[in-house]
């Protein structure tokens, strides 16, 4: 038996073993649980916040050849489908940092076995911040 | 923790102390504002925490894609140069619009 248990440890951690899982498995949303949900949910909208953070950075771009190419840039971003994105953004942003606390305090076993009721909160508190910053964005629009 | 804190005060300022259509600043209003010592030492702050915390979950999501110890080993070294490249951009960017004020 331990000759067996050497032989395998002999032959280092196990890569892949047969097909495994897709390495896109993880998009698939069937008969997952919310757990799961909230993981692909979170890494959707992770992907999306780096693409906007190159995005920020080239829009933060425009301030450096003086302030024409800003103002003209602010005349696009004031239009409520530029603002719709803003609050889009603020949908990824509230999503992210907030399933973000919810597995910090689940992983550092500050609330353990409660990752079910934390998503909860976290869509009602999102839910509500979301809807009073669409307001103040959109209102003025 | 401290990126949730980061991006609040960052959000808030940029776009919920604004007068004005969506929050959004005017070229002068972004030069002061930047130029600002303790908001200048936030966006610093903000910027690494995010690009660290942005190459660590690229990271994580490129690594099921690739399950060869070479191929990890390259997706750690690129994300690391690129982590590098924004940073420093960021912080040329910061600097140059706040010597502008």
């Amino acid at each position: 038996m331990s000759d067996a248990i050497d032989e395998r440890r002999s032959r280092g951690p196990v890569q892949r073993k047969g097909l495994g899982p897709r390495p896109v498995g993880w998009l698939d949303p069937r008969g997952r649980t919310l757990g799961h949900l909230a993981f692909v949910a979170n890494r959707i909208t992770g992907l999306g916040l780096v693409f906007y953070l190159y995005l920020h950075l080239a829009v933060l771009s425009l301030l450096l050849p003086g302030g024409e190419a800003w103002n003209d840039f602010l005349e696009l971003a004031t239009t409520t489908v530029f603002l719709l994105l803003d609050v889009l953004l603020l949908f990824g942003l509230l999503y992210h940092g907030l399933n973000g606390l919810r597995v910090t305090l689940v992983g550092t076993g500050y609330v353990p076995n409660r990752q079910k009721a934390l998503w909860w909160a976290g869509a009602v508190i999102g839910t509500l911040v979301l809807a009073l910053a669409a307001i103040r964005i959109l209102g003025e629009s | 923790m401290a990126l949730v804190v980061l991006i609040t005060v960052h959000m808030v300022a940029h776009h919920f102390v604004v007068q004005g259509t969506g929050g959004l600043r005017s070229y002068r209003q972004v030069l002061e504002y930047v130029a600002n010592p303790a908001i200048f030492t936030i966006e610093l702050l903000f910027l690494v925490a995010v690009t660290v915390h942005a190459m660590l979950g690229l990271r994580g999501v490129l690594f099921d894609l690739a399950t060869g110890e070479r191929a990890r080993e390259w997706i750690s070294r690129a994300l690391v140069v690129l982590g590098v490249v924004t940073v420093a951009y960021g912080v040329a960017l910061i600097v140059a619009l706040a010597s502008r004020a």
